[in-house]
């Protein structure tokens, strides 16, 4: 029936800058469906919704057609035909009430003046439509994480959309939330709205979904009914990438235990013991949300810890905040180079002698010498810029990353904890990155790597920890690693 | 990606770096083209009424009178310097040197104190004062903007309860230790020259804190903290007690700007400060020290006290009435912030330019 087509993808693609972010991608959404999409983090899913909502314009060559016409998305056009998003991090006022965020840039309105009182008669009927019994006139900010995205599919109902996109909306749900907005989304269906939904957790696909497609590396791998397939079906649909093309790193032999943490419990990590030897590299996966970057500023004392203990080198230590820890050898490759790792305005110089700064005894320092370290470790990295004086903010990602490592190598650091350590850096600097944590491994020093890129974390990791919720969810070793074994522990269906 | 720099002709580059490097050009660009646009206006109306002296403008006299009209506000600038260095702001200074003056000149007048221990009080209150406006600052969220601007409203109580609203003399020259003219009987023209021991202050002021900011391992921290503190505290800077100390430190300036403004005066007064922290503010931004933090240094704002106090004399020196001083302040101040921003556009566009050929 083409009748009941709402939305319909044919061979679109997106080039970013070096990264081919979705390619010749298929994709329909009929009324009254619910289509999930599923892949691993970078997947491409992010994408399609983006230019589904017309943040993103396509590369020309794909169509889109909406309602069996064909359309060229913008944000005001998306809006205007009736696509909503409803996207992970919510974007609401939580200082205005509900109905104040509903109608926000939609008032009603007569000769300028706000209809009030006819905007929250609207606002309650679709909450009781959606059984709430929330006050329209509450602050948003007040809510709960679950009735704030009710809110958002009231505004749907309300000014009628036709497609609604929900984007990881269960991240940091409770299991009631969970159910009620899996229900909200039942009733919504019932209307004739076709929902989009993203998510992680595989249980609740199942529980909701008509149909799922499948996306890897930016290409569609198949879209199949709900009832056909099972978990595991899935979850190889999702991996089953060719392991040949994975980076091939040295082994180097493993030594004593350097870095410890037992029972650490914090800033979200519950719970969490791990061993460090030298020359290993501890890889952290798990999907995004699921507190692995949390838990690394426990792991380095740059948040406190509620309790657990950690021994370094076999004897324990207080790490009070970072510069503790930079003396006692640790170094801590931030997720964010640009927001947490750099100096933007300073000079590749200023920036590679800042993490030292802590273990130096001088006072006097010259601007001479800055310049001769970070000169030294623009050789050593091949570093690509004219001389140490360039400011950090004019250099490519890989080599920002490079003077990332700089600062940290210029401390002379044992312990490394790289959080995404190539994230936006182009495969050339990639290998060279990973030879460079090689080359760390062979000066038995040790590793903790985050990393949301599948191939990296297998190729690299001699073990694996798969964290889910912030707690460890498994261990594996170097022979249990598989993309497949890590999926099923990061995603499979314990939740609920 | 990068690589294009690499590819850059060797000749092209380097004029480059040089514009690059030097920070304090925009200022000292728009100082000298201030002080020649006065010189050119002084030596042709000279010329046409037959005058072939040298331009008042530029004598030594006239330089060293500037000198000590801005010492006081050039002070301050220099801590002011520091602290929005590290991304922080102080609208306090100028009320605190108004308590800090009435203070001292009551301390060695009514209480009878001797000098020394009025010096050492002065210090010590103002930098008290000023570290703990710094530790609120640096333990809470709250702007600094507003921290300061209460402090500012609460010092200036303090010195109205402390002066009884009125004025406190300091009749026999109790200050006067720091306008001793240390070139005492040279001439030119006739005219004796003086510099007080309060403008070389200003100037050993200013080049230390220029040392400290560029060779000591505190002036990175600074720099650090005000250009990134969250990767300032993870790379194991004590950003709290760097925010601190820079407080602190603005604490001895406003002190030094309140003795140098007790020997200016001889009389101490609560509209002896107003305002000056806004001239303090203007010469630093003026100097190139951004509102962000992270850039800029003590020449910059010391230079930047010397154009605002050309402005002035400059008025006076054409005869304009004292009420367009503020005007063309106002516009130089906005005009040289403009320049900046348009240098800077200037030679990336010229970097781009080379990285594209």
């Amino acid at each position: 029936m083409p009748t009941d087509v709402l939305l319909r993808l044919q061979s679109v693609s997106k080039t970013f800058p070096g990264v081919k972010a979705l390619e010749d991608m298929d994709f329909e959404l009929n009324k009254g469906e619910v289509h999930c999409l599923c892949g691993e983090n970078g997947a491409g899913k992010s994408t399609l919704i983006k230019i589904l909502s017309g943040a993103h314009l396509p590369d020309p060559g794909g169509q889109i057609y909406f309602e069996g016409e064909k359309v060229i998305l913008t944000p005001h056009y998306a809006m205007e035909l009736g696509i909503q998003t409803i996207y992970q991090e919510h974007i609401i006022f939580p200082h205005l009430s509900i109905v104040e965020n509903i109608f926000s840039g939609m008032e009603i309105h007569k000769k300028g003046f706000v209809q009030k009182r006819e905007m929250i008669n609207k606002t309650s009927e679709v909450l009781s439509y959606l059984d709430s019994n929330l006050d329209p006139e509450s602050l948003v900010g007040n809510l709960s994480s679950g009735d704030q995205k009710l809110v958002e599919i009231a505004k749907g109902l309300i000014f009628q959309r036709k497609v609604i996109i929900l984007d990881e909306p269960t991240a940091s749900f409770s299991a009631s939330e969970i159910e009620h907005l899996l229900g909200l989304i039942r009733t919504i269906k019932s209307k004739g709205i076709g929902v989009i939904y993203i998510s992680h957790h595989l249980d609740e696909v199942f529980k909701i979904a008509d149909r799922i497609t499948v996306i890897r590396d930016g290409q569609k791998v198949n879209t199949y009914n709900c009832d056909d397939i099972n978990e595991q079906i899935l979850i190889k649909a999702m991996v089953g990438r060719d392991a040949s093309t994975f980076y091939k790193r040295e082994n180097v032999a493993i030594g004593d235990v350097i870095y410890e943490a037992r029972n650490i419990t914090g800033n979200g990590a519950k719970n969490i013991s791990l061993q460090l030897h030298q020359g290993e590299i501890l890889g952290i996966s798990g999907m995004v949300g699921s507190g692995r970057s949390e838990l690394m500023n426990v792991l380095f004392g740059a948040v406190k810890v509620d309790s657990g203990q950690i021994f370094i080198n076999g004897k324990e230590v207080n790490l009070k905040n970072p510069a503790d820890a930079i003396r006692k050898k640790m170094c801590f490759i931030t997720e964010d180079r640009q927001h947490t790792g750099l100096f933007l305005s300073h000079s590749i110089a200023r920036n590679t002698i800042v993490a030292n700064l802590v273990n130096s005894k001088k006072t006097i320092m010259l601007p001479k010498q800055d310049v001769a370290i970070g000169e030294k470790f623009m050789k050593i990295l091949k570093t690509k810029a004219k001389d140490a004086h360039v400011k950090v903010v004019n250099l490519s990602g890989g080599n920002q990353q490079k003077v990332v490592l700089a600062k940290w190598f210029n401390t002379e650091g044992e312990i490394y904890i790289f959080d995404e350590p190539t994230r936006g850096i182009d495969v050339g600097a990639k290998q060279e990155i990973y030879q460079v944590m090689v080359n760390l491994l062979k000066q038995n020093k040790g590793i903790i790597m985050v990393s949301s890129d599948m191939p990296e974390i297998i190729a690299m990791s001699d073990r694996i920890i798969v964290m889910n919720e912030g707690e460890i969810r498994a261990v594996l070793q170097k022979e249990e690693i598989s993309e497949e074994n890590i999926l099923t522990e990061s995603i499979g269906s314990v939740k609920i | 990606m990068n690589f294009r720099q690499t590819t850059e002709p060797e000749s092209k580059k380097q004029k480059i770096s040089i514009f690059r490097r030097f920070e304090n050009s925009t200022v000292i660009t728009v100082l000298i083209s201030f002080i020649i646009a006065i010189t050119t206006i002084q030596f042709t109306t000279g010329m046409l009424t037959g005058d072939f002296s040298i331009p008042t403008f530029i004598t030594p006299n006239n330089v060293f009178n500037i000198l000590m009209q801005i010492s006081v506000a050039g002070i301050l600038a220099i801590g002011m310097t520091v602290v929005m260095v590290s991304r922080g702001i102080d609208l306090s200074v100028g009320m605190l040197v108004s308590l800090i003056t009435i203070l001292m000149a009551k301390s060695v007048t009514d209480w009878g104190l001797s000098l020394p221990v009025t010096l050492l009080l002065g210090l010590t209150v103002s930098v008290l004062l000023e570290t703990i406006l710094g530790y609120i600052i640096s333990r809470t969220h709250v702007e600094p903007f507003i921290i300061t601007l209460g402090g500012m409203i609460m010092f200036q109580g303090i010195a109205l309860l402390l002066c009884g609203s009125r004025e406190v003399r300091l009749a026999n020259g109790e200050f006067d230790f720091l306008k001793f003219n240390i070139i005492a009987g040279a001439k030119f023209d006739g005219l004796n020259l003086i510099i007080p021991i309060y403008v070389i202050i200003f100037v050993i002021v200013a080049a230390i804190i220029w040392a400290i900011m560029k060779f000591t391992r505190y002036g990175r921290w600074i720099y650090c903290v005000g250009s990134n503190p969250e990767a300032a505290y993870l790379s194991g800077i004590n950003v709290k007690n760097v925010k601190m100390s820079v407080y602190s430190l603005n604490g001895v300036m406003v002190f030094l700007a309140a003795a140098a403004l007790n020997s200016r005066l001889g009389v101490a007064l609560i509209s002896g400060g107003t305002g000056l922290e806004i001239d303090a503010i203007a010469a630093v931004v003026i100097g190139g020290v951004a509102m962000s933090g992270g850039k800029g240094n003590a020449w910059g704002a010391f230079f930047g006290a010397i154009l605002l106090g050309c402005i002035g004399n400059a008025m006076s020196m054409l005869r304009l009435p004292g009420e367009w001083q503020y005007i063309i302040k106002g516009l130089v101040i906005i005009l040289s912030i403009i320049a900046g921003t348009i240098t800077n556009f200037i030679s990336k566009k010229i970097k781009h330019k080379v990285q594209i050929s």
